[in-house]
Formats: structure tokens, sequence, C-alpha cells
């Protein structure tokens, strides 16, 4: 008996993950450009522990000089690249472990910005909050998906 | 006949199709079987709760931090735009990274004993205040002679002076709501832990205390936020005094202005002292006589008190023999 590569998805899969990922692009958008033009101007209330601009104006923003926010959108755009109807309906392997490597890197970089957000610059940024509950959301996807994934025998 | 022929020749294609039907149907029941049997072995071999595993890890992590962080104490907010000190033009929508002081860090800063402070007297670490050689005494708007510091929160040199500074104004006055900061941590001497002047008042009833933070400790393209900025008559004073001969380096950081009359730009000791150091164990020897930082802080400490002493004619306090502190300058 051999196992078909591509087999029947859960029907939430495709419109989950990729308005995951949609949102994603939509908040890593925002943070990039508010990057480069004002830190200052981002929309987000200054109370408290709450300071997005803190955050996005800290030495921990940039890894080795670049934008934490551009490499969230760049992931961002991936991810939805990867959670495309196509990408999903594709029988390619590599791309469901490019997809469950890129959530799960996701993942990992949430925890690290969140440290950093608590332990290095004693603040936390709503928007980019919103990026990391949108990665945990999206590797939490990839998983279930892999599991609820039913391979139909030949 | 021919009904029997055509009943005989029909029984063969019935037989047939009866017997192509079974077989049909028990391929499908086999194929039913064998796929619900496949799925429930691929079900027992990748069971949903080894998908949630590395969920809940995560999860586990990042409550730990909120749990860690809510119990460390320094959570709550850093300094608002509200406690920028009146007058101040800074661009008061730049945060800095200041966090609220530890427990004993304020006490052991700004009630370091005299019998301490005039035992170490001056010290061959710290570095006299320059003399301006100005007659006149820089009043502020209360009327009171001006000590302004002018400084920025990235700059080690800068972290280091503030620790004087505090002890110094504290024989004075008495400060509220100074938080806890650092230098940079891409900067000399990194991360140098310090006290932040950004949302704190001064209150004296012979001084008038202004501190002016030009830029925060948070990397902003190839500089730092702005924090705030110099009035006019601010940089008027900078131009005139953090400039030759009173420095070799114009525009140099920290600047310490004594009622015009004495300046300091530069740390008064080096900031290699406090490095490695946590704010309550800088602020945990400043009373220990036998402590390089202490001999290095008040010594500090008792020359800008020194300087005030003799710009303004205010005597601190409580304890330190200003005449004898000041002539080292």
């Amino acid at each position: 008996m051999t196992v078909p590569r591509r087999s029947a998805l859960p029907r939430w899969i495709i419109p989950a993950s990729l308005g995951l990922s949609i949102l994603a692009v939509g908040l890593t958008a925002y943070l990039t450009v508010t990057h480069y033009a004002d830190a200052a101007a981002l929309a987000c209330p200054n109370t408290g522990i709450i300071n997005c601009t803190a955050v996005t104006t800290s030495s921990w923003s940039e890894i080795l000089g670049v934008p934490v926010a551009l490499i969230g959108l760049l992931w961002a755009f991936g991810m939805t690249a990867l959670n495309s109807p196509w990408a999903w309906r594709s029988p390619a392997r590599w791309i469901d472990m490019a997809r469950l490597v890129a959530s799960a890197a996701g993942a990992v970089m949430v925890i690290y910005l969140v440290y950093v957000e608590l332990f290095r610059v004693a603040a936390i940024c709503l928007w980019c909050t919103g990026v990391h509950l949108t990665a945990v959301a999206l590797f939490a996807a990839t998983l279930v998906a892999r599991q609820l994934e039913r391979p139909v025998p030949k | 006949m021919a009904a029997s022929r055509s009943h005989l020749a029909k029984t063969p294609r019935q037989t047939t199709k009866n017997t192509k039907s079974r077989s049909t149907k028990n391929r499908k029941a086999t194929s039913r079987s064998s796929r619900i049997s496949y799925q429930a072995r691929y079900r027992r071999k990748r069971p949903m709760l080894r998908a949630l595993v590395p969920i809940a890890l995560i999860v586990v992590v990042l409550v730990t931090f909120v749990i860690i962080k809510g119990t460390d104490g320094s959570s709550t907010a850093t300094p608002t735009a509200s406690k920028v000190v009146a007058g101040r033009t800074g661009s008061i929508a730049s945060i800095t990274g200041a966090t609220p002081l530890p427990a004993g860090v304020l006490s052991d800063t700004t009630s370091v004993s005299p019998a301490t402070l005039a035992a170490i007297g001056l010290s061959n670490t710290s570095a006299a205040l320059t003399s301006t050689g100005i007659k006149k005494t820089l009043i502020a708007s209360d009327d009171k002679p001006e000590v302004l510091f002018i400084s920025a929160e990235y700059c080690p040199f800068c972290a280091a002076q503030r620790w004087p500074l505090v002890i110094a104004l504290s024989r004075f006055g008495s400060f509220n709501g100074l938080s806890a900061t650092h230098s940079s941590t891409n900067d000399v001497y990194p991360d140098t832990k310090t006290l932040s002047f950004y949302g704190s008042t001064y209150t004296s009833s012979d001084l008038n205390f202004t501190s002016v933070e030009l830029q925060t400790n948070q990397v902003s393209g190839n500089s730092y936020t702005t924090l705030q900025t110099p009035t006019s008559a601010e940089k008027a004073i900078l131009s005139k005094y953090d400039a030759a001969p009173f420095t070799s380096q114009p525009g140099s950081i920290p600047f310490l202005d004594v009622a015009n009359k004495y300046v300091s730009i530069g740390s008064g000791y080096t900031p290699q002292l406090l490095q490695g150091l946590s704010l309550k164990q800088i602020a945990s020897q400043l009373n220990n006589k036998d402590s390089p930082v202490a001999t290095a802080i008040d010594g500090e400490a008792n020359r800008i008190v020194a300087a005030i002493t003799a710009a303004t004619g205010a005597k601190p306090l409580a304890g330190t023999d200003a005449s004898a502190s000041l002539s080292g300058s």
C-alpha cells in the first residue's frame, strides 16, 4: 500500500493560514514603514509598559543593521506564498517542509523578541504583539494541519 | 429452444455479472477497511497531542517570561511626557528606556553619610571642576543660582557623572522621580548603569537644577532618539563654556555648569569602575569609604559640592567641608 503525497486537507486550513499570513504582511508592513519614516508616529498608547516607540527605536529593533520589522515583512511574504492555495495543493514535499520550518522559525523569533521586549527594553509594542500572535497561530495551524491531513491509500 | 438458448445464453452473463459485482463489493469493502485501518494507524502514529506540544512549550515559555517580569518589580511605566521638567522643549514623543529604580538604590545614593564623604574627601580618581573666572552668577527663572547639566542617556561618561551629581545635589535639596537607565550597549563602557534625570524634579531652597538629556540610549538610524532640546540660553552657555579653553573637545558631554562659575566637561572618574556592576551593587558601595567605587564617586561628589558652595554660597544640609574639597580645583 502506498500513500499519495497530497491528500484531503482540513477545509479551514487554506483560508485560515492565508488570512493569518496576509494579516502578518499588513502588520509588519506598517511597522516597517514607520521604522523608516517616523517610529514615534506609531498609533500606539504609551501607558505603563505599553510603549511601541521604545521597542521599535531600541537597539534591538535591528539585527545586523536590518530592521526586525523588515525581516518580519519578508517572512510574512514568504508565509503568504507558502500558505497560498497553490502551495497547499502542491504535491511538492519541499513546500510542506519549507512551511513547517518557516512557521517554526517565526515562533522561535517570537520567543526571542518577547524576551527582548520584557527584559531588555522593558516595554511592549502592541503592533509587534499582533505579529507575534499571528506567527504563533500560523505555527499552530501548520502543525495541526499536518496532523489532520487525511492520507488516502491508493 | 430459442427461449432456452436465450435463457442459457443469458445465464452465464448474469453469473459473470454477479461475480463481478461481488468482487467489486469485496474490493470496495477491503479498500474501505484498509483505508480505515490505515487512517487509524496514521492517527495513532501522529496523534494530535504531538502537534500541540510545540505550541504548549511556546505558551509556557512566554507565560514564564511574563511571570518573571511581573515579579521582578520593573514592569511599571517609563517616565511619561507629563513628567518632563517644566520648561523643557524636548521631543516629548521620544521615550527613554528608563525603568523604576530598584529598592534601596535611591536611599543609598541620596543619603551617603557625611562621615563617609568627609573620610573620602578628594580622591586621586576624581577630577576637579574648572573655574570660569566669571563673576556673575547664573540665575534661573526662580531667582535661584542654576546648576545646569547637559548629557545624554546613551553616553557612558554621562552615566558615570550622574552618580556624584545626585549625591552632591542631595546635599542641598531633594530629588523626586529619579529612574534607572544605562548607557548604550554599543558604545565604550557599554551598559553603564546610572540614574536618569529625565522625568524627575529637584527641590531646593538654595539651588535650581536643570538637566537636559539630549538623547536616549535607544538607537535611531545612525544616532540615538532625541529626548530633550536645549533652550537658546542653554545653547549659548554650551557655546561659551563647552569650548576652549575649558575643553579641548568643544561640545563634549557631560557638561556641568555650576552657576557659570565652575564647569566640568566629561566625567570626573572613569566609567570603567562601574563596568559590570548593577545599580544596587554601585549604590550599596557608596557608603563604604574603602570601596574604589565610593572613593571615585564620593570624591567627585565632594568636588561638586565644593564648587556649588563656592559659586553660590549655598551650604550643604549636613556634612562636607566644602572649602577643603574645593582646594583640589
